[in-house]
């Protein structure tokens, strides 16, 4: 009985070829698109799953308040560590201490690399499930040891055996290798670890570390926990909340509310609003999770509709089948094996689609998914796909087809009724709406981006270079070689800074200044720049004067910014000094000499930050700013200023970033969503465009007769193609009139997450609107215009 | 008694009126007659054909079939009834164009789900006893329309009915090859098939053994 049926149903693809393509190849697209989302939702979900214990690993954070505002964060102080060690050891199978990940420069040889890795304690290997290649698993036991990952040590020590080797870290200290593990996949959270070095060798390494030893306040390190088998997150987070605030009177202020934040949450649920957890990436997992769906609905929907439009034709098919004895359910299997046969046919041209594309996503989408065909479960969850899909394809279609009337089809006198047509109405209603919303949605995003992206910056990005210098090396020497590589004629002007121009590494409080309000807990970004920052930057003093070389009194001297002085509430901040408030030991006082215009250091799309840009006295600075000479390609220009770097740091790798290109990064997210959503809502225009194209074709067959006695009675070809587009044209009108306040509702929405946000305009909607229209009208106008040409005598002799 | 038709009364509305297609129709059929049903056109001849045939319901009346009351039967019952006993011939011939003339035999037989063996052997037997098995792979728009016709008796046939309802089944073909069909139809009927047809023609009418004409739904 199946062979029967799916012999008719391939004769029946064969027969109508234009049909077929349309049905097929728009499935097939449609679930393409499912398939590629689904690959990357499995991607999304099952980030960290390499670690098999993720279900018992956690990082500790912590939410303090500052002036009532919330701030939640993975940052520790270091006294926290003996503090749990000594009283809730109980709870944790492993508590590890870790730096940030960061960039080190690692010399071997002549051989000199920079790779991201951390400082963490011994049992970190373990932690990790390091796939130890060679050497030792327990490879942090001596304090100056390193292990190293894989693709690190191919480039350090090549085809050499790396186990003993001794490297230089950061031109300061030796470290010997002991181990060597394989690289950690690229979805996971330690992707970027490509070194460990023990812990302690980062206290014995750095007086800061060695300093915070005791200091609550000093938020500047990691800790990671694996929890004993026997207690759960919650009770442990319940039990450890208040020990910090228990312990320390000092910071007990600022109210600090310890909790652990589970491995599973790290990737998708790690945005904290006012102390709770509001998700994070997993939105986007939703967003892409509801627009795979939506296409595929899209593509289901043109198969429903092509399928009960060609009812006319099948109809004769169902008397004949009902006569001869076949009853309903019978005709419903068959008509839902034809859907299945053509949904396996599709799927298979979607994988071969996604074969194809997968890799230009992949760039897209900055992923490395790999088509998983080798995984059974894969394959097992496709199968249900398409059972799935076949049965929202088809189940109308074989309801409807199979409900005909074996008397009135066979009779010839069989004409569908009056509402017959209002199931398909309605369908290509929906698939309009979903189109025009996602028009919407996808220009909305995109102007946010643009929006954005034209948000004055406050200082000239263009032709400026950053160039790291994270090493006790660079120390002293920032005023010989400003003057060497000024010389060289590469750059028109040289600074240091603390941090890099587009992000904001660290930030203060405890201060005073006369007129501070009663209780008033500051927090102010803080960098450390060398005199020549705001002119290596072009940015713009407003008030008051930059740092001056000429006066010595400029090494306890700040820069704040315009929204630092709003903050700090005071009129004429130019010469007022800003105190230490520790009595005990206070640093010396910073006098206000001038205010910066503010500049966008962290996200474009919030307020910029009260920052205040202190003289650099100590030699904290991680980066030179260079502003090129522009005068000179950039191209020269970087080779020269490479050469005089290998001069001076012939140990020291030659790195730099464009700081234009740094700032591009902050888009990135979006960016990747614009694009993406872009391209999904093209290829659901074209799919309903496809169906479109498909029932118009289909209705002006249907009424080829009735085209034929109107044209012979005068109609033109206009007062044709009116008659067969007005139908059309209608229903993309009412499903723009549903779409706009979904659309609008769903993109104020998003829009409320940024609080630098582009208003929204109604002739966003009605280019939209516009758009589906004029869309709509090139699809069906060409079947309209070909039906209403056409010689009428020849379809009414077929009669 | 092979079925018994009485006081059958089939309507439709129409604008408030009440448009009777059927009117007190009483009939009894015992196997192995042969009646031709004559009137002229809209005189509810095919209704009346498809009433017996069970495609078609009644308002009024009664109809037992096998002694079967069918007017009580769920659709479901029905069906299987006439894929039991009922074989159809279509003036349109109504053959499933996607399908060879061997598939088009072969579908009442999946509907009945005999086993693959039987059903070949059937269908041989059937291509075999119409003389049409060179045609066997050919698709219906490769025939005439006699041999078409030919094929929509021998699919009817196939699974062996009691009772074969015949609507125009000449009134596509040209004479000769009405003929050769009416010639079939008495063969078939000398078998033992009971056979009613619907027919305009009174040369074709005057092979059934008895006669019904209808008028505006009434039988005179």
């Amino acid at each position: 009985m199946i062979k029967n049926y799916l012999k008719i149903a391939w004769r029946n693809l064969i027969k109508n070829k234009a049909y077929t393509v349309i049905n097929v190849g728009g499935l097939a697209l449609g679930m393409a698109v499912t398939l590629i989302i689904g690959l990357w939702l499995l991607d999304e979900l099952t980030y960290n799953s390499y670690f098999s214990q993720r279900h018992r690993m956690a990082q500790l954070f912590q939410s303090q308040t500052f002036n009532g505002n919330i701030g939640t964060g993975p940052a520790m102080p270091r006294p926290l560590e003996k503090a749990l060690r000594d009283g809730y050891m109980d709870n944790f199978e492993y508590l590890i201490m870790s730096s940030w990940t960061n960039d080190l420069y690692l010399k071997y040889g002549e051989n000199s690399i920079s790779r991201p890795g951390n400082y963490m304690q011994r049992e970190a290997s373990d932690y990790l499930e390091l796939e130890i290649l060679k050497g030792e698993k327990d490879g942090l036991r001596e304090i100056n040891s390193i292990m190293l990952s894989e693709s690190t040590a191919k480039a350090l020590f090549g085809q050499e055996e790396p186990i003993g080797k001794v490297v230089t870290a950061s031109n300061q200290y030796d470290l010997m290798v002991t181990a060597v593990y394989k690289d950690l996949p690229y979805s996971n959270s330690f992707k970027d670890t490509d070194y460990l070095i023990p812990w302690d060798n980062y206290v014995n390494n750095n007086q800061w570390v060695k300093n915070a030893e005791d200091n609550w306040g000093n938020n500047s390190f990691q800790m990671f926990v694996l929890l004993a088998d026997n207690v759960g997150m919650e009770q442990v987070t319940n039990t450890i909340r208040n020990v910090k605030k228990d312990l320390n009177e000092d910071t007990a202020e600022f109210n600090p509310q310890l909790f652990l934040l589970p491995m599973e949450d790290w990737y998708l649920r790690s945005n904290f609003e006012n102390g709770k957890q509001v998700g994070g990436r997993i939105k986007y997992v939703w967003l892409f999770g509801v627009i795979g769906i939506f296409v595929l609905l899209l593509a289901c929907i043109n198969f429903m509709n092509l399928s009960t439009a060609r009812s006319e034709k099948r109809a004769k098919e169902v008397g004949i089948r009902k006569s001869i004895g076949s009853q309903r359910n019978q005709l419903i299997n068959q008509f839902l094996s034809e859907s299945f046969l053509v949904v396996l046919f599709a799927f298979l041209m979607a994988v071969f689609i996604v074969v194809l594309t997968l890799s230009g996503f992949n760039e897209l989408a900055r992923k490395e998914i790999e088509f998983p065909w080798s995984s059974g479960k894969f394959w097992l969850i496709s199968l249900g796909f398409v059972l799935f899909t076949s049965l929202l394809a088809g189940s109308y279609p074989a309801l409807y087809l199979s409900s005909f009337k074996p008397v009135d089809v066979l009779k010839g006198t069989f004409q569908s009724g009056k509402y017959s047509g209002l199931p398909r109405k309605i369908l290509v209603v929906v698939q309009f709406t979903v189109s025009v919303a996602f028009i919407i949605g996808t220009v909305i995003v995109m102007q946010q981006i643009n929006y954005a992206k034209n948000r004055p910056v406050g200082y000239d990005k263009e032709g400026l270079i950053q160039v790291p210098t994270f090493s006790q090396d660079f120390s002293g020497k920032t005023d010989l070689m400003r003057s060497e590589f000024l010389n060289s004629g590469a750059i028109v002007e040289m600074s240091t800074s603390s941090s890099p121009t587009t992000r904001i590494w660290s930030n203060r409080s405890g201060f005073n200044w006369e007129g501070k309000p009663e209780g008033f807990q500051e927090d102010l970004a803080w960098t450390e720049v060398s005199p020549e920052y705001a002119k290596s930057l072009n940015l713009k003093i407003v008030e008051g004067r930059d740092f001056s070389r000429e006066f010595a009194s400029d090494s306890t001297a700040v820069l704040i910014n315009q929204t630092a002085k709003k903050y700090l509430g005071v009129e004429n901040p130019v010469g007022m000094l800003l105190m230490d408030d520790d009595t005990e030991d206070p640093n010396p006082p910073l006098k206000i000499i001038g205010v910066v215009e503010d500049m966008i250091a962290q996200s474009p799309y919030e307020p910029v930050k009260q920052a205040m840009y202190v003289f650099d006295r100590f030699d904290n600075f991680s980066y030179y700013n260079m502003r090129l000479n522009p005068n000179q390609s950039a191209g020269q220009n970087i080779a020269i200023i490479e050469r005089v770097f290998k001069e001076h740091f012939p140990e020291i790798p030659f790195q730099y970033d464009f700081v234009d290109a740094e700032y591009a990064e902050k888009f990135a997210a979006e960016e990747r969503v614009g694009t993406l959503s872009g391209v999904f809502t093209a290829l659901a225009i074209l799919i309903s465009c496809l169906g479109l194209f498909g029932l118009t074709s289909f209705v002006a067959e249907q009424r080829t007769k009735e085209i034929g006695v109107r044209k012979v009675l005068g109609a033109t070809v206009f007062n044709v193609w009116n008659m067969l587009s007005k139908d059309f044209l209608k229903l993309v009108i009412i499903s723009c009139f549903i779409a706009v306040p979904i659309a609008y509702y769903v993109m104020n929405g998003w829009l409320q997450e940024y609080p630098y946000r582009v208003i929204l305009k109604w002739w966003i909607f009605a280019l939209a609107m516009l758009g589906a229209l004029g869309i709509t009208m090139l699809t069906v106008s060409f079947q309209a215009i070909k039906a209403a040409r056409s010689n009428p005598i020849k379809s009414l002799r077929t009669e | 008694m092979l079925l018994q038709l009485q006081n059958i009364f089939k309507w439709v509305n129409s604008g408030g009126q009440r448009i009777f297609l059927l009117k007190d129709i009483n009939l009894k059929v015992k196997e192995g007659e042969f009646i031709s049903i004559m009137g002229p056109s809209g005189s509810g001849k095919s209704t009346f054909l498809n009433v017996i045939g069970m495609l078609d319901g009644f308002d009024e009346g009664s109809y037992d079939f096998l002694d079967e009351s069918v007017h009580q039967l769920k659709e479901k019952h029905r069906a299987k009834l006439y894929k039991e006993y009922i074989g159809f011939v279509f003036q349109q011939y109504h053959l499933l164009d996607d399908l060879t003339v061997q598939e088009n035999l072969e579908m009442p037989l999946l509907y009945k789900k005999l086993k693959g063996a039987e059903r070949k052997a059937m269908v041989a037997d059937m291509l075999d006893r119409f003389n049409i098995v060179g045609k066997k792979d050919l698709f219906p728009a490769q025939l005439s329309g006699g041999q078409q016709q030919l094929v929509g008796i021998a699919r009817a046939l196939i699974s062996s009915p009691k009772l074969l309802l015949a609507d125009e089944p000449t009134g596509n073909l040209n004479s000769k090859q009405g003929e050769e069909i009416m010639e079939l139809f008495k063969q078939l009927n000398e078998e033992g098939v009971t056979i009613i047809q619907v027919t305009h023609s009174e040369k074709n009418a005057a092979y059934g053994k008895r006669i019904i004409n209808l008028l505006d739904g009434r039988m005179i």
